[in-house]
């Protein structure tokens, strides 16, 4: 069955009345940059305890696996921006760096002794975490989308 | 004048690093998926949300999209399910992508082909459903509808589920003839 959503896209497509507008288009042809070459992909952890799961503070818990790394993010939302908190387990080793990508955007850290790392002021929408490890692939997280 | 390249193609060359590759995906496909995004009821601050993300998605599934031929109706799939998410009137502050692993087939009505053959059969439907169908593809509201053919406003969205199930019974009907 042909669900209605895409009759009526199909329909306002022919129309010509509502076209891409340019920016988005622009944005999704920048997105390329955004490639990570050889990179492996950590998926959102099938952990009801930990993914997605609010704080009273009205932070947010998700975690990411893959590889035998494993990225703990807690996200919080405040006066329109995002911070986000992080740890990645096991210590990936010294020179080891984060990436936290937003579309616009990407805030590089140097990951301490412990595996954490920290950023502030992000504008909302789309993010990534990559781990860059010497001698190693890099591991990006899936794309979450963070709503204020 | 060189030849258009297959998505198949394009899919492989983009994943290669080929920037060309992956603006003429972007040309290609990103008109329909707006327009799906924007049939699911998105405004456009929403649907151009729902349409970065699906092309995000994909630069991480550039090697690993079971079908590489099927990619557009992979975007279709992933854009759609983008926009339903972000409907949710719960949404969550956080959500985590869900990967597309079987593309909707219904999707291929978003085929330039197939398009010419829904109009067709559009055009073929009898009132109030021909026109009704032209003037939501037009962007029209409830309201701007029911006053054009004279109908009350309440009945619009029932009226507009009964011609899509008409239209979809006559495609229907068409596909399983040939």
């Amino acid at each position: 069955m042909i669900n209605d959503e895409y009759f009526l896209a199909a329909l306002r497509l022919s129309s010509g009345h509502d076209p891409i507008p340019r920016h988005v288009s622009a944005t999704a042809r920048e997105a390329f940059a955004l490639r990570v070459p050889h990179a492996l992909t950590a998926a959102p952890a099938e952990c009801s305890a930990v993914r997605g799961v609010r704080d009273d503070d009205g932070s947010h818990l998700v975690r990411f696996v893959a590889a035998g790394l494993t990225f703990d993010l807690e996200v919080t939302e405040g006066d329109g921006l995002i911070d986000v908190a992080g740890l990645v387990s096991p210590y990936p080793g010294d020179d080891s760096l984060v990436d936290v990508r937003t579309p616009h955007m990407t805030l590089t850290r140097r990951i301490g002794p412990t595996g954490h790392f920290a950023v502030t002021g992000l504008p909302p929408g789309w993010i990534s975490v990559v781990c860059h490890r010497p001698g190693l692939a890099p591991v990006q997280t899936t794309w979450v989308r963070i709503r204020p | 004048m060189h030849a258009a390249r297959e998505p198949a193609e394009l899919l492989l060359a983009a994943a290669e690093g080929d920037q060309s590759a992956w603006d003429e995906l972007v040309s290609r496909f990103g008109p329909r998926m707006w327009a799906v995004a924007r049939a699911c009821g998105l405004g456009p601050a929403d649907a151009a949300d729902a349409v970065q993300g699906a092309w995000l998605r994909l630069l991480q599934h550039l090697h690993t999209i079971r079908e590489p031929a099927g990619v557009g109706a992979w975007l279709m799939t992933t854009v759609r399910r983008e926009a339903l998410q972000l409907l949710r009137k719960d949404r969550p502050l956080l959500a985590a992508a869900e990967v597309v692993d079987e593309p909707d087939p219904a999707a291929a009505v978003l085929e330039a082909d197939d398009r010419r053959l829904l109009w067709k059969t559009v055009s073929a439907l009898h009132e109030p459903c021909r026109s009704l169908l032209q003037l939501v593809a037009n962007d029209l509201g409830n309201q701007q509808v029911a006053s054009r053919l004279g109908l009350p406003v309440g009945s619009i969205g029932p009226t507009k589920s009964r011609c899509l199930d008409k239209l979809r019974t006559l495609i229907s009907t068409q596909e399983t003839a040939q």
